[in-house]
């Protein structure tokens, strides 16, 4: 890693890559609103399968994760073992109020304080629950993002340290991976 | 049944079980005893035609957890059975057999509160997160999370 | 044959939503099932003891996205009526048009996870095409596409202005045809008659006795609504319909959803059209007087139940919230024993699980089913 892989089947597979992103939606303990406005992308009215995102069930085969909401402490485990199954390079998207700080549910005691004590997060979409149109620029964007991390030969560029958090005691925390 | 239940006939025949109060047009509150309320319940059921469970209620009163049945039948009046329960040993006899939906209701509140329901056939503790410690009971009023206890979730390295 | 451990969950393409079977079969036959959705608890009840009215009711507008508007007015209701607020008719219509609005939506979203979890996506795509008219006049109502925040103690937050009553008048035609169609689909509509018919029976004493709520009741003969039992909001003065069938299977749950689709329609028609002049709130007191409540209301999955009880304080001194999904989960397991693998995702789907209002409070059931 550090240095661009610029070989002829690495272009086409970052090409192919950024064209068509395959995405896995986790379900961390929300609300359902985020989910069902992720469903809505996929019908007709705003239909995000002409670009070529396509839906998937299992992780194993997507690009982009979406958390949906924040993370109850039962699905905390979960959520990493499903990030874990993803391969790289992976991306993860938090969804809403409540994926970038816990929203109304701050502080609550069954719950992981925010989504980036259990898995780094790349971009966060604000809204409660954001519009299908504010989730298909979140996908944008962390296709942009995956361009550009593609040109540097992988995420270090930008991340100067491990992605940091809080935990439940208000202490900050960090996720080795 | 020859005459049709009314608020007055289910006070009456519920009497026998402890005090009645009407709180609602609708709604009969009845404050029973634990050891009652099987019989409550099946009086309830075989003589004034309540069919179905609506919920379990809890409250935390500060000396005791209090439980509320709450019943309603094809009359749509709704009964409240209530019971009081020391704060210190909380036991009181099932309603599962009587009432099967009692048993996902009983479950939660043994979790959330503490109560053992005495002849649940399946009351052990799945509700919280698996990694949650014995004997915290969150919805109580006096509990507040321990800092020293790990809850569940996944353990993070301090920076 | 020796029975195996089928486990399902929680993340798996045939589960919207995080819950976790663990199937014990016989070759293809369900024997018995054990359930585990605690993975959505939160613990929502004890965050609303230490919040006050205005600030309990977002945060019980969010223990579900799909029924947002029930929890919400389920329990302004039984504060106001603890604290013996007259809420203006004004304000009890725009309550019962966001509420047949949220039901609408709610119908035509299950139709769709219906149809797809048998495959028949173009039912699923048409659905939710529908149903974005409704997300329409929600989101010119209320300003949000989900949580529309309508509610406050003492009546309504936002007016209805006539253009807006009007341009929800202007949908409703197009929506009634619609729903036209699907009435008939789902009586006609070959595809759905094979996979609904004869799935998941459920007899009416079943259905008393393990204390189903809602449609999954309502298809089985069991004639309860609180809409007309209790009447609230609006529904005493405006003509409707309960809809109840006999078939007792998912073909019958579905007829009851889409007969409801129907009444909805009626019921939002005839509140827009006879929307009362007036106030839309008054003023409510900071704090509430001791008393306590048991306030119902008929959500979109069923019967809804806040049991709230107030200290004369500006908070609550104990929420209890019983969801219909909740309610509706024994019965589901009794459903399933004796059916095929293939029918769980058909017959889950069928009483419209909504799992986060579930686990607000977090529930788990095993249902030892004596054989049968």
């Amino acid at each position: 890693m550090g240095v661009p892989d610029t070989g002829m089947s690495q272009r086409l597979v970052n090409w192919a890559r950024a064209k068509s992103p395959w995405i896995t939606v986790y379900n961390s303990g929300a609300c359902n609103a985020c989910d069902i406005e992720i469903i809505a992308c996929l019908m007709p009215r705003f239909d995000v399968e002409r670009f070529g995102i396509l839906v998937k069930g299992s992780p194993r085969h997507a690009d982009i994760l979406i958390v949906t909401g924040h993370v109850t402490l039962k699905q905390a485990s979960r959520l990493r073992r499903v990030w874990e199954q993803m391969p790289e390079p992976k991306y993860v998207i938090a969804m809403g109020a409540c994926g970038a700080s816990g929203g109304v549910f701050h502080g609550l005691y069954h719950m992981v304080e925010s989504v980036d004590c259990v898995v780094p997060v790349d971009v966060y979409v604000a809204g409660c629950p954001p519009r299908p149109d504010e989730i298909i620029n979140a996908v944008v964007t962390c296709l942009n993002l995956l361009e550009e991390d593609a040109a540097h030969g992988g995420k270090e560029w930008r991340q100067k340290k491990p992605a940091t958090g809080v935990d439940a005691e208000g202490k900050s925390c960090t996720v080795v991976s | 049944m020859t005459r049709p239940v009314t608020v007055e006939t289910i006070a009456e025949r519920m009497k026998e079980f402890g005090t009645v109060e009407q709180v609602r047009k609708n709604r009969i509150r009845i404050r029973t005893v634990p050891d009652k309320i099987h019989d409550a319940i099946t009086t309830a059921q075989a003589m004034l035609g309540f069919d179905r469970l609506i919920t379990i209620s809890t409250v935390d009163n500060g000396e005791t957890l209090e439980l509320l049945y709450h019943l309603i039948g094809s009359h749509r009046i709704i009964i409240s059975l209530s019971l009081d329960l020391p704060r210190d040993k909380p036991v009181t006899p099932t309603v599962s057999d009587l009432l099967p939906p009692a048993g996902i209701y009983e479950r939660q509140i043994h979790d959330l509160f503490g109560i053992t329901f005495e002849g649940n056939p399946n009351m052990k503790k799945i509700i919280l997160n698996e990694g949650w410690p014995e004997n915290e009971y969150p919805l109580r009023k006096d509990w507040k999370p321990n800092a020293g206890v790990f809850y569940g979730g996944i353990k993070v390295e301090r920076m | 044959m020796p029975e195996v451990v089928v486990s399902i969950g929680p993340q798996h393409p045939a589960l919207k939503e995080p819950v976790n079977f663990k199937i014990v079969a016989d070759g293809e036959k369900i024997v018995r099932l054990e359930l585990d959705l605690s993975y959505n608890h939160r613990g929502i009840e004890k965050a609303a003891e230490q919040r006050n009215f205005i600030r309990v009711l977002p945060l019980l507008e969010r223990v579900c996205g799909i029924c947002s508007h029930s929890h919400a007015t389920v329990f302004s209701k039984g504060i106001e009526e603890i604290m013996g607020l007259e809420i203006p008719p004004r304000a009890q219509y725009i309550r019962t048009i966001i509420a047949e609005l949220e039901r609408m939506h709610s119908h035509l979203l299950w139709l769709g996870v219906a149809a797809h979890v048998i495959g028949f996506n173009t039912l699923f795509m048409w659905t939710w095409r529908d149903r974005e008219a409704v997300q329409d006049t929600l989101e010119e109502m209320s300003g949000n596409r989900v949580h529309y925040g309508m509610n406050e103690i003492g009546g309504v937050r936002r007016d209805l202005t006539p253009a807006q009553v009007e341009a929800a008048l202007e949908r409703l035609p197009a929506l009634e045809e619609r729903i036209k169609k699907y009435v008939e689909m789902v009586n006609s509509e070959e595809t759905m008659l094979i996979r609904f018919r004869d799935v998941g029976k459920m007899s009416r004493e079943e259905a008393l006795k393990y204390g189903a709520v809602g449609p999954t009741a309502r298809a089985s003969g069991v004639d309860y609504d609180v809409r007309r039992d209790d009447p609230y909001l609006a529904y005493a003065e405006v003509p409707w319909n309960v809809i109840t069938d006999t078939h007792g299977d998912v073909y019958g749950r579905t007829r009851v959803r889409v007969g409801e689709l129907w009444e909805s329609t009626q019921i939002v028609r005839y509140c827009l059209e006879n929307l009362p002049a007036g106030p839309i709130r008054v003023d409510a007191p900071k704090n509430a007087p001791k008393g306590e409540i048991l306030s119902r209301y008929e959500a979109p999955r069923g019967e809804l139940a806040h049991f709230i009880r107030t200290n004369g304080t500006d908070k609550v001194e104990r929420v209890d919230i019983r969801t219909p999904t909740l309610a509706n989960w024994t019965s589901v397991a009794v459903c399933l024993v004796n059916q095929n693998i293939a029918d769980i995702p058909v017959i889950v789907a069928a009483i419209d699980p909504c799992l986060s209002c579930t686990s607000r409070m977090t529930v788990v059931n095993r249902v030892d089913k004596e054989g049968r």
